[in-house]
């Protein structure tokens, strides 16, 4: 049969299954959510994987996301591990450049798409609902498809090396490979500027455009969820004014995600049809590659703040629990970040301060980026002031937020100086511009990541972790990130552009320092990985809710009471 | 199960994991390292990869997970079974490192050392916990 016919009539009696399972007594509303009043009954979740990939439940939803995130983070990891292994000696003689450039390019996608958001959005998931005394997210199902659609678009954008391990394995029984080999890594950036990533003939560019679409549908429903789950499932005793600061800083990210990912999706559609049906909208004569980098950092700018906002809210969020003192001018915390939250939208054209831009339009975009660098500073002074006369307890979770505002105000500080034109023309596309959001996103985002993940590891699995092994893992962390991205700065500030696998000899020493921190950032991971996994399977079991003593300064919240409340019925 | 059943359980899930993870790898840092000739090399039948990742797969199912439980009380590192798998495992990396290596030198024996290195550390891991799980010897 013409293997056309055999598909279509495969599809259509699948959709005749689905509707004729669907059109039984009970009718579904548009959200899926089945109508009131019709009798429904309770059913135990299956046993085994059947739970896991069936389930509704936000906090299963949750862990799925930060499972994703792990295996995303370690493989950018090991991406990034390989970039350092390169530029260990001035000449490319451990990948070729094309391979190198790949690397940056699957490292920064992977990074920011699939492990960063992820993990903020499992942490939303599991803890929102507690935290704003919910029962679920407000749409369970859409939850359960926002964190499915993940693995699939995980799947495009780094399908040139899946490929490649399908096309090894099937290779020894005979079968054709040429079309999975002919699926290569993409190497545009993950900025993919055009003319390159529309002139670019790899297959595997289109895959990778069709993945990051995916991952912004994905988000962007993981976003709606969260915002009406906000909005409309508090109980009755939260307000606006007693609603937690992580839970305001995921609003606002997720607000962002709604103005800023549809940009990114439309672009992206405009670049598949100028690849694949001969349209024009990035043509060069037409102004294509300016038109393209506005489109891209209209998205790409608030990006870094839907990734920040929710690190900054994890830190507001616990460092007050170990300095025994309410967050410093909350209410300022919270006014600075949904200023960020406006502010974001109107700085991206300082990435294109080298393009030629009129002037005028340099200026407006400088002023406005050195405005965002206020409400930055407001929140890091209410840290300071947070932890100033406090009753400090240096946990792990402690170490990694005072780890994460030190060098956060390196990063931040070096971003103020980027954001003024004369020095941005002199620093544009060089090492100093890696170094500054390097010790951002590893600085402070990541050190949220681990801030967050062992101070709810009680809540999360039930048992306690290796409290030495951690804090010495954010020790070696704060070391590594200081190590690994202060010589980027000085690289930079050098004249050094980064995206180049082979560089001149006099940078090698301050490129070696480098990937020593790298190295040791890496091993701060596996002692992380380490304590996860084994505590997972022989820590010592919670009995206590109250693990971190918050009871004594009246900071035992709603997420460690909806613990308690689940210990008790065991 | 007996010991020695659970054991080859252990070295068979171990194993699995192992392959995927030289797979992944291999693909990853573009078959610059060639982990699959360091595999020959290492059992003694260099250009062979085929036959050599073979008694690869059989040493990780069968020989290392007995000789695992029969050195068992001898070795140190915890209570844990997959704690001790992990420190049997890195001594075999530490062979695996030194007879692979082959012509391998410069900046890429940080990559080779870390996926190897993190590939047996999994297999130790993973032989040991399955080991202790289907064994019932408490960690």
């Amino acid at each position: 049969m013409n293997p056309t016919v055999l598909f279509v009539a495969v599809l259509i009696s699948l959709v005749t299954l689905a509707l004729l399972r669907t059109t039984g007594s009970k009718r579904l509303l548009a959200d899926g959510g089945y109508i009131e009043g019709v009798e429904t009954t309770t059913r135990e979740k299956p046993a085994g994987i059947l739970r896991w990939i069936t389930t509704v439940d936000h906090a299963d939803i949750g862990l799925l996301y930060l499972i994703l995130a792990t295996v995303t983070g370690l493989w950018g990891g090991i991406d990034a591990m390989m970039m350092r292994t390169e530029l260990v000696t001035p000449e490319a003689t451990v990948w070729t450049a094309e391979t190198y450039n790949a690397l940056f390019t699957v490292h920064g996608t992977t990074m920011l798409f699939f492990f960063a958001t992820p993990v903020f959005t499992g942490l939303a998931n599991y803890f929102i609902p507690p935290l704003v005394g919910a029962d679920d997210m407000a749409f369970p199902r859409v939850n359960a498809i926002a964190f499915w659609l993940l693995p699939p678009s995980l799947f495009l954008v780094r399908a040139g090396l899946i490929t490649e391990v399908i096309a090894k394995v099937i290779t020894p029984l005979g079968l054709p490979t040429r079309a999975l080999f002919a699926i290569e890594p993409p190497a545009i950036g993950w900025t993919m500027y055009t003319p390159l990533s529309r002139a670019a003939t790899n297959p595997e560019v289109d895959l990778f455009l069709l993945g990051l679409h995916l991952s912004g549908i994905a988000t962007v429903l993981a976003a709606s969820n969260i915002i009406v789950t906000i909005f409309t499932e508090r109980d009755s005793s939260v307000n606006w004014a007693n609603l937690d600061i992580f839970s305001w800083t995921m609003l606002t990210a997720s607000g962002l995600i709604i103005f800023a990912f549809p940009m990114l999706g439309s672009a992206m559609i405009m670049l598949l049809l100028d690849r694949n049906f001969g349209t024009f909208f990035y043509s060069l004569e037409a102004g294509g590659a300016a038109l393209w980098q506005h489109l891209f950092w209209f998205f790409g700018h608030p990006e870094v703040y839907i990734l920040v906002l929710p690190a900054f809210g994890i830190v507001s969020y616990v460092l007050p629990k170990f300095t025994g003192r309410k967050l410093f001018g909350f209410k300022f915390v919270v006014y600075s970040t949904l200023a960020i939250g406006v502010l974001s939208f109107g700085v991206w054209a300082h990435h294109m301060f080298t393009t030629g831009m009129d002037p005028r339009l340099k200026a407006s975009f400088m002023a406005v980026s050195l405005a965002i660098a206020v409400p930055s500073a407001v929140k890091t002074f209410n840290w300071i002031t947070t932890i100033y006369n406090g009753k400090i307890r240096l946990t792990a979770p402690m170490i990694f937020c005072v780890g994460g505002i030190s060098t956060f105000i390196v990063g931040g500080v070096t971003g103020v100086f980027l954001a003024s034109i004369p020095i941005d023309l002199l620093l544009h596309d060089t090492y100093y511009v890696v170094g500054h959001f390097h010790l951002i996103l590893v600085g402070i985002i990541v050190f949220a990541m681990f801030a967050a993940s062992y101070f709810w590891y009680p809540i999360l699995t039930g048992r306690m972790f290796n409290q030495r092994l951690a804090r010495a893992h954010a020790w070696v962390s704060i070391v590594g990130t200081f190590l690994t991205f202060s010589p980027m700065l000085l690289l930079g500030m050098m004249g050094l552009p980064r995206r180049y696998a082979a560089y001149p000899a006099e940078f090698a020493p301050l490129q070696q320092v480098s990937t020593v921190g790298a190295l040791i950032l890496f091993a701060g991971v596996g002692m992380w990985l380490w304590n996860m996994i084994q505590s997972y399977r022989v820590g010592a079991v919670v009995t206590d809710a109250d693990v971190w003593d918050l009871r004594e300064t009246g900071q035992f919240s709603r997420e460690w009471e909806w613990f308690e409340r689940k210990l008790s019925r065991k | 199960m007996n010991r020695p059943l659970s054991a080859i359980a252990g070295g068979a899930a171990g194993m699995a994991l192992l392959s995927v993870m030289l797979v992944m790898f291999e693909v990853e840092t573009r078959s610059q390292i060639g982990l699959f000739d360091v595999i020959a090399r290492f059992v003694g039948l260099p250009g062979q990869t085929a036959l050599g990742f073979i008694l690869f797969a059989l040493a990780g199912i069968f020989a290392w997970p007995l000789l695992f439980i029969s050195l068992e009380n001898y070795l140190p590192l915890w209570p844990d079974p997959a704690v001790r798998g992990m420190g049997f495992a890195a001594a075999f990396w530490v062979g695996f490192i030194i007879l692979g290596r082959g012509s391998l030198s410069g900046p890429i024996l940080i990559m080779y050392g870390i996926t190897t290195l993190l590939a047996h550390l999994a297999y130790g891991f993973t032989l040991g916990a399955v080991y202790a799980r289907l064994s019932e010897e408490s960690p």
